[in-house]
């Protein structure tokens, strides 16, 4: 076979995805970027405007307050989920009678469609009937006389209101769909509700960790806490990077539970707007598909910055086996 | 292979090959020679119904004598998909939209223009009231025909209006006096720990129990958010509206009134205030008859038009479905041929009755309102025929400006900004959202 039928035939059998690449992928990725420069409503022809789209990105308090939700949104979602998630797969590696079972109810919940997670935590949030709340009440009333308290103490200083309002939202059962921090807080606690995911992968990176490690690290005389410091999270620190790397993907790119759970989408005062959402409102209810376009690479280069970030970060704290 | 394995596969693969040779078939028969019309509706359960038993009689009858088939097919986000559809060169040849799309997608060429087709097929527009053959006119030109409308009035709770104090026969007819009723019908109780809470509201402009209607107030005051050209927010009548809301709030006590709407359930459904007897009036459509019948059958109500400011005006909110044909559909005639068998006065009637919505004709059938659904029907069809009924916003920006609304509406509730900031606030953003449509709009002329 000569060198120019093999690479023909090499370009045949690979035909699926590199034409796939091109018109799925490439091709539809250089005409966003071409339309973000330019006014195009759908049905008529797209009209070169130059740089208009990101000046008026520049320009717009909605673009600024989504940027700053779903910043907020992944500051909070994705440490939570790390922390949760890698101590669930700890719990989860241990050998324990009916373990399979508590792997399966974890990781459940991912394979639930969004759409059904939803209406499900509408109903679990409910302020009145919802389950969260009824969990939640008897906390708040437990905390709300110390708040009650150092506000007396405090002759009802400016710093002690926030508290004591937090104690009162948690002694009533908040509202949690309709009031800003708590509508954010909800999602957040969706988010650890669905970590099915992350915990697979982590579990898997746990039983990649030689256990001779924790053997030398046992004979020295370390404690289960500082085996976990020392070997566990060390061990699973490239696991780690990837899965917040995922999370800052996933996290930029929420859409379906809050425009499934908030009648307005944007949520009360905006708070549950977020990038996404108000992309694919310019692109198809205000017929923006320019401007969209625009946001869209925007967030591109967002979350490339982040990832670089993170990657920059993590230099000296992720440990390869083997580097 | 192992007996597990082969199991398995049978086990999975049997129900397969039986869904495949006789499962659901997508197409339904279609006889030979017909042409068919594809018609996209955003109407599911009992509504899609209603209208697949129509669609039934048209096919087997006018369908049958001039080949044309109908083919029903309920799509969701079906503004979006039909614009989708249109821009990828394969739209339906009927779609039914909300009317505050129609204004946005005239536009924006997505709709065909229906004077011609209406005048060739001799559609009688005089049988209908103006306000709906209005509301599917852009520009001077008519993109949509009524299909179900309904207007908003005043539902009010005849045993809490009795234990108030109230003419339970005598309604409020000014906004001053819906105040005046709204504290009196509003009661509160005072917990163990001494704060106080509403248990029952008199009324709210909250959008979690409004629905979709977040930005209508300064109608109520003589104002009109669009005159064609320009947006009018800040305006005396937006300026009344919102100290009308800011006014009423702090007086029954703003953080009393968002608790009570932050743990009250949503308007749709059995958890709806006004259902168990928490909310004593309440602003809604038609419709609302069908949920109480199925949750609280008991109920004692009535229904009046929606106060204005002063009682010698009539504003009535006036909203419809309506049929399109969108630019680009194959079958236009044909589709006009179903359109014209819709909009007979007994076809039409009949889908109104069954959605729970009112008539679009000027002078509605004998029996129409004995027959309804809805026991106060007449007195929505009557707000219709007002000299004061309007619409919603003919702006071809309405979805970006609604949305700048819902702020301004949401800060004066939460009472985060002075009303007349917000109003002010919301005018300057939706002048800049319009200043920017009309200059690309130029720009694309070559102007």
């Amino acid at each position: 076979m000569t060198q120019r039928s093999a690479t023909v035939q090499g370009l045949l059998w690979t035909a699926p995805w590199w034409l796939g690449f091109l018109l799925f992928l490439a091709i539809p990725m250089g005409f966003s970027l071409y339309i973000s420069f330019c006014d195009y409503p759908l049905l008529q022809r797209p009209v070169f405007v130059g740089a208009d789209n990101y000046r008026e990105l520049a320009r717009d308090p909605v673009f600024y307050k989504v940027v700053g939700n779903t910043f907020i949104y992944a500051a909070l979602a994705i440490p939570a989920g790390t922390v949760v998630a890698v101590l669930l797969a700890v719990l989860l590696n241990r050998k324990a009678r009916g373990q399979a079972i508590f792997r399966a109810c974890i990781f459940v919940p991912t394979i639930v469609p969004l759409v059904a997670v939803g209406v499900v935590w509408m109903w679990m949030l409910s302020p009145e009937a919802g389950l969260v709340n009824q969990a939640i009440r008897p906390v708040g009333q437990l905390v709300l006389p110390a708040a009650q308290a150092l506000d007396n103490a405090t002759d009802g200083a400016q710093w002690s209101q926030p508290i004591l309002g937090v104690a009162q939202d948690l002694a009533d059962g908040p509202a949690w769909l309709d009031r800003p921090g708590w509508a954010m807080l909800a999602l957040v606690l969706i988010s650890l509700w669905l970590i099915g995911s992350p915990v697979v992968i982590y579990l898997a990176g746990l039983q990649d960790i030689p256990t001779t490690l924790y053997e030398a690290a046992q004979l020295d005389g370390a404690s289960r806490v500082r085996r976990f410091w020392h070997v566990t999270l060390p061990g699973l620190s490239p696991v780690i990077l990837f899965n917040v790397i995922v999370g800052i993907i996933v996290t930029w790119q929420i859409f379906a539970l809050p425009y499934v759970m908030w009648r307005s989408r944007s949520g009360p005062e905006d708070a549950t707007y977020f990038y996404t959402m108000y992309l694919f409102d310019n692109a198809f209810k205000y017929l923006k598909m320019g401007y969209a376009s625009a946001m869209a690479w925007v967030q591109l280069l967002i979350i490339l910055a982040l990832t670089a970030l993170v990657f920059w970060a993590s230099r000296r704290t992720v440990h390869y086996r083997g580097a | 292979m192992t007996t597990r394995t082969t199991l398995l596969v049978v086990l999975l693969g049997l129900p397969a090959v039986v869904l495949l040779a006789l499962g659901p078939r997508g197409q339904r028969h279609v006889p030979a020679d017909r042409t068919v019309v594809r018609y996209w509706e955003k109407w599911a359960g009992v509504e899609a119904l209603a209208m697949q038993r129509i669609v039934d009689r048209f096919n087997e009858t006018i369908g049958a004598e001039q080949n044309i088939w109908v083919e029903y097919c309920v799509v969701s986000n079906v503004d979006q998909r039909m614009l989708i559809a249109t821009a990828g060169g394969d739209p339906p040849d009927v779609a039914g939209l909300f009317d505050h799309i129609v204004p946005q997608y005239a536009d924006r060429d997505a709709l065909m223009g229906l004077d011609d087709l209406v005048a060739e097929f001799q559609i009688d527009l005089d049988a209908f009231k103006p306000i709906w053959l209005e509301i599917g006119r852009y520009d001077g030109k008519l993109y949509a025909l009524p299909s179900t409308p309904y207007t908003i009035a005043l539902y009010y709770n005849h045993r809490l209006f009795r234990e108030a104090g109230l003419d339970p026969d005598r309604p409020p007819r000014t906004t001053a006096e819906l105040n005046d009723y709204a504290t009196r019908l509003t009661r509160y109780e005072t917990g163990e720990d001494g704060r106080r809470k509403i248990v029952q509201l008199g009324f709210t402009t909250s959008p979690g129990m409004l629905g979709w209607w977040h930005w209508i107030w300064p109608n109520f005051f003589g104002g009109r958010l669009w005159d064609g050209e320009r947006s009018a927010i800040d305006t005396p009548a937006g300026h009344a509206a919102a100290e009308w809301i800011h006014q009423r709030r702090a007086m029954l006590g703003n953080p009393e009134m968002l608790k009570f709407e932050g743990t009250t359930g949503a308007i749709e459904g059995a958890q709806n205030p006004f259902l168990s007897e928490r909310l004593a009036m309440l602003f809604q459509g038609p419709w609302m008859s069908n949920w109480i019948s199925k949750y609280a059958r008991d109920l004692d109500y009535a229904v009046a038009p929606f106060p204005s400011a002063t009682p010698d005006k009539h504003h009535a909110f006036a909203s419809t479905d309506v049929f399109v044909i969108p630019a680009g559909s194959r079958h236009p005639r044909e589709a006009m041929v179903f359109l014209k068998y819709m909009l007979q006065q007994d076809v039409l009637e009949e889908l109104c009755k069954e959605h729970g919505k009112v008539s679009p004709f000027r002078t509605p059938a004998p029996d129409f309102y004995a027959t309804h659904t809805n026991p106060f029907i007449q007195v929505f069809d009557e707000m219709a025929g007002s000299p004061d009924a309007f619409g919603y916003p003919q702006m071809p920006t309405w979805a970006q400006t609604s949305a700048e609304l819902l702020k301004m509406h949401e800060s004066i509730l939460r009472g985060v900004r002075d009303p007349h900031d917000a109003v002010k606030a919301a005018q300057q953003r939706i002048d800049t959202i319009v200043d920017e449509y009309q200059r690309m709009a130029a720009k694309r002329r070559g102007d």
